[in-house]
């Protein structure tokens, strides 16, 4: 069910700054731009494709980020995602056995919001494509494709690209891609709609992989013409 | 908080029994292989481990596992203190529910890091001015690794003793690394019930790591993937046994399908009880069992041999292989004793293993007349 409230709305305004502009976090667009506020919360054990995870883990305890702040931009050529998020302890890399790196996504349904579980990544015949930044990825973000729980998988290709800096408890990050790809992906259009979910990982809080934070409900996404 | 079942939607109740069917599938398989490792016999030289290294573990980030390990008991082992490390699962109702015990994750300090060797500026210096030193890629010291507690045992002079513990991967019938995945990447092979990660499914979230209680899986660093013992499914395959079985010295190992009746591993199992699993306590059903070690007879002050007590306390043996010890050690000593008077014991003849290859089963075939294509080296 995607959620109707305007507030709630995110819109991608066409701006004419090239990707090198906007793939800068100090970019004049995003200190200009209002960012929508999303409030994140624990993914449902019950949900989890894990009985070890689903009776040993707290609800309580997962989900450490509670909003994400999110803008977007595109260029007719290329989209822009723009997050904020606070992190007390970043954690950049696998660096031992039980460290976990921070990480943001995004996820796009292929076909209608309405059909597609946003809870369970999608369904057999409603898949959805996520874009999944961590720092350890090094700038090359994962493009995944999901038919539900436990089945995502990264597609070989990736057009994504991303910068991201952690400051003072902040994370910031941009990813962006061109609107249409060649891998298997959601392509987008300006002057259409269509849905958008995310997810944020505190990894110095354990969470991976579907031990996270993330947006319960489908928000809209419009592209400006 | 456990999910509460009367708060669930329909949705999730019929998604749970989704999830549910697709982890029994991945825990079935039609066929299961086991090995026995006989402890009287394991004489700690590592020969299994080198094979297992050789063959499986030297590049790619694997270099630092050790999917076959030999620790010293009583001991910390490897990872350091797994014992304390929790996973597997309390065993409820004779078996009707099993509750997943939240698991810890081992440094990889824990388990001995991947060492560097000073071999250059010892080739570089005078002879004795420079000695080897091994150090953690961090730099520091290592001061763990994979039986670093090597022979320094239990007890008390005279009465100290140690034996050795030969730890490959289980291969469990109840795997709670299976259960733990969220993305099924971990599976028990159909034609033989190897566990195995599926390198392209796993994304190295590592709760396999956490949920296994043996503590035998390794995360690899460069592929960001858990690796494990593969129970060398290539070579059965192929009718050849483990590495680590044809390499033994000690006639330790023995391998085979549990449930062929006329096979060595169900007679030394089911028929004889003397080859148990460790920690069965941990209800995740392993199949690697272990003939448990015979003692020898404590003594006493005056350093005089006192033949009614055993030097391996029966509590610890009973801490590491259940209450059947003690029933697998008396048939052993009645069977040992009626060879000893010049009688027969088919048990002791199995365990002997004097023909070698009769302990593979149905995998003794020679890997060297093997006809299949050189490889590239
Ligand atoms: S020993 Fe651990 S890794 Fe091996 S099958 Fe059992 S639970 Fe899984
Ligand atoms: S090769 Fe055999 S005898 Fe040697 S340590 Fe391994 S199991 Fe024991």
């Amino acid at each position: 069910m995607s959620n109707n409230d305007q507030s709630q709305q995110i819109t991608a305004s066409k701006l004419s700054a090239s990707r090198k502009e906007l793939l800068d976090l100090g970019a004049a667009a995003w200190t200009r731009l209002k960012s929508l506020r999303v409030e994140t919360t624990a993914t449902p054990l019950a949900n989890q494709p894990s009985p070890y995870i689903k009776a040993t883990f707290d609800e309580k305890v997962i989900g450490a980020v509670k909003e994400l702040q999110v803008k977007a931009v595109h260029n007719g050529q290329d989209i822009f995602f723009y997050f904020e998020w606070g992190s007390e302890n970043p954690n950049y890399t696998i660096g031992d056995v039980g460290t976990f790196p921070d990480g943001v996504a995004l996820l796009l349904p292929f076909k209608g919001p309405d059909q597609t579980p946003i809870k369970e990544m999608g369904s057999k015949d409603f898949a959805t494509n996520s874009w999944y930044w961590r720092p350890d990825f090094e700038e090359k973000p994962k493009n995944q494709i999901a038919h539900g729980l436990s089945t995502s998988l990264y597609t070989q290709e990736t057009s994504l690209v991303s910068v991201s800096k952690w400051e003072k408890g902040t994370w910031r990050v941009v990813l962006a891609r061109p609107l249409t790809v060649k891998e298997e992906a959601v392509n987008l259009t300006p002057g259409t709609e269509t849905a958008i979910g995310f997810a944020v990982w505190e990894g110095g809080n354990g969470e991976r992989g579907g031990v996270k934070a993330f947006s319960k409900e489908w928000r809209k996404l419009m592209l400006e013409a | 908080m456990p999910v509460d079942q009367k708060q669930l939607t329909d949705r999730e109740k019929e998604l749970a029994n989704e999830l549910q069917a697709v982890k029994d599938r991945l825990r079935t398989c039609k066929k299961q292989v086991a090995m026995v490792m006989d402890l009287n016999k394991c004489i700690g030289c590592q020969l299994c481990s080198m094979a297992c290294k050789t063959l499986w573990t030297q590049i790619e980030g694997r270099e630092y596992m050790w999917w076959n390990k030999v620790n010293t008991q009583p001991g910390k082992g490897s990872p350091k203190d797994w014992e304390r490390m929790g996973g597997g699962y309390k065993v409820l109702f004779g078996g009707k529910v099993r509750d997943p015990v939240r698991g810890q994750l081992p440094t990889r300090t824990d388990f001995g890091d991947n060492w560097k060797f000073n071999f250059e500026e010892v080739f570089a210096s005078k002879a004795g001015g420079k000695h080897l030193v091994a150090s953690n890629p961090d730099g520091s010291a290592p001061n763990w690794a994979m039986n670093w507690d090597e022979d320094q045992g239990g007890g008390k002079y005279p009465n100290a003793f140690y034996f050795y513990l030969p730890r490959i991967c289980n291969h469990c019938s109840y795997p709670a690394c299976v259960d733990a995945c969220p993305r099924n990447a971990l599976y028990k092979r159909d034609s033989d019930g190897a566990v195995v990660v599926d390198q392209e499914r796993c994304k190295g979230y590592r709760f396999c790591l956490e949920a296994c209680p043996y503590k035998v899986i390794y995360f690899n660093f460069i592929k960001k993937t858990s690796m494990k013992c593969i129970f060398c499914y290539p070579r059965l395959e192929e009718k050849v046994a483990n590495a680590c079985a044809r390499q033994c010295t000690g006639r330790v190992r023995f391998v085979g399908f549990l449930d062929d009746k006329a096979g060595i591993i169900h007679k030394l199992v089911n028929v004889w009880k003397v080859a148990l699993p460790l920690h069965p306590e941990y209800g995740t059903e392993p199949n690697v069992y272990y003939v448990p070690p015979l003692s020898p007879p404590a003594l006493d002050e005056q350093g005089r041999i006192d033949p009614q007590k055993e030097r391996i306390p029966m509590a610890y043996l009973r801490f590491l292989f259940g209450p059947e010890v003690e029933g697998a050690l008396r048939t052993l000593k009645q069977e040992l004793e009626k060879v000893r008077k010049g009688g027969k014991s088919e048990l002791m003849e199995i365990l002997i293993a004097r023909e070698w290859k009769a302990m593979f089963g149905p995998f003794a075939a020679d890997p060297a007349q093997l006809q299949r294509a050189p490889s590239k080296g």
